[in-house]
């Protein structure tokens, strides 16, 4: 039986929200990064213009510390177009 | 003039001895076939971490409380907004409002793929009215203790 001196919260609501959009999904579109490649070049693969570049650094930067220096074996998460 | 050129000597084998690690470097570069299309000469992201917790009435579109506060009227609704920085693929940031010694009031959570500095909001209201009395805010990231804080209810 609930003490009836102790406040009842089952009332409250809640919510949250953020300036950081959420997650990737997992089970994306993926690409594992071979000799001579490049961010741009990539970009260029997926999105038809190497100037996307910087939407598959920002969606990878836990594993691209410069994104001028990429390594062959590396896969990176490609965002939706 | 014999101390003279073992001081230029030395100056140079110096230089040379500085010079080392930045050619090194240069060859490693080199194999990784790098693209100076894309030169920008961004830092190496920042590891994720929390800045600040603050706890207000309100928030703006920035997500940050507009003025905080730690005294609150039993109808408000109570914010507590999260400033992070950092980069992180995917981080949980958690809210746990508890009352006096520690009864739970409401826990919720907020999965974020930060890219920078950014800012998460966390609100509780309650139609009937809050109690009167201490309450207590605590943030997690990934389950653990990122940072807390204290606030009250007068009537």
């Amino acid at each position: 039986m609930p003490d009836p001196k102790e406040p009842d919260f089952s009332d409250v609501e809640s919510g949250s929200s953020s300036t950081a959009p959420p997650p990737a999904a997992s089970g994306g579109q993926t690409y594992t990064v071979v000799p001579g490649d490049s961010l741009s070049k990539i970009a260029k693969r997926f999105y038809g213009s190497a100037g996307e570049w910087k939407k598959i650094y920002e969606a990878n930067k836990d594993v691209i510390k410069d994104p001028d220096l990429i390594y062959p074996g590396q896969t990176f998460r490609i965002p939706g177009a | 003039m014999v101390v003279y050129r073992r001081t230029l000597s030395t100056l140079a084998l110096g230089l040379l001895v500085a010079a080392a690690p930045a050619c090194k470097q240069k060859t490693d570069r080199a194999a990784a076939a790098p693209d100076t299309s894309t030169a920008a000469s961004t830092p190496a992201p920042a590891a994720f971490a929390v800045q600040s917790v603050e706890v207000g009435k309100q928030i703006g579109s920035d997500k940050r409380v507009t003025s905080p506060s730690t005294t609150f009227a039993p109808t408000d609704t109570i914010y507590a907004s999260v400033a992070t920085e950092g980069t992180a693929p995917s981080k949980t940031i958690a809210a746990k409002w508890t009352f006096g010694s520690g009864k739970l009031v409401k826990a919720d959570s907020q999965t974020i793929a930060p890219s920078g500095p950014e800012a998460t909001e966390f609100h509780i209201v309650k139609p009937g009215g809050w109690p009167a009395g201490k309450y207590k805010v605590e943030i997690s990231v990934d389950g653990s203790p990122a940072g807390s804080k204290e606030f009250e209810v007068r009537r």
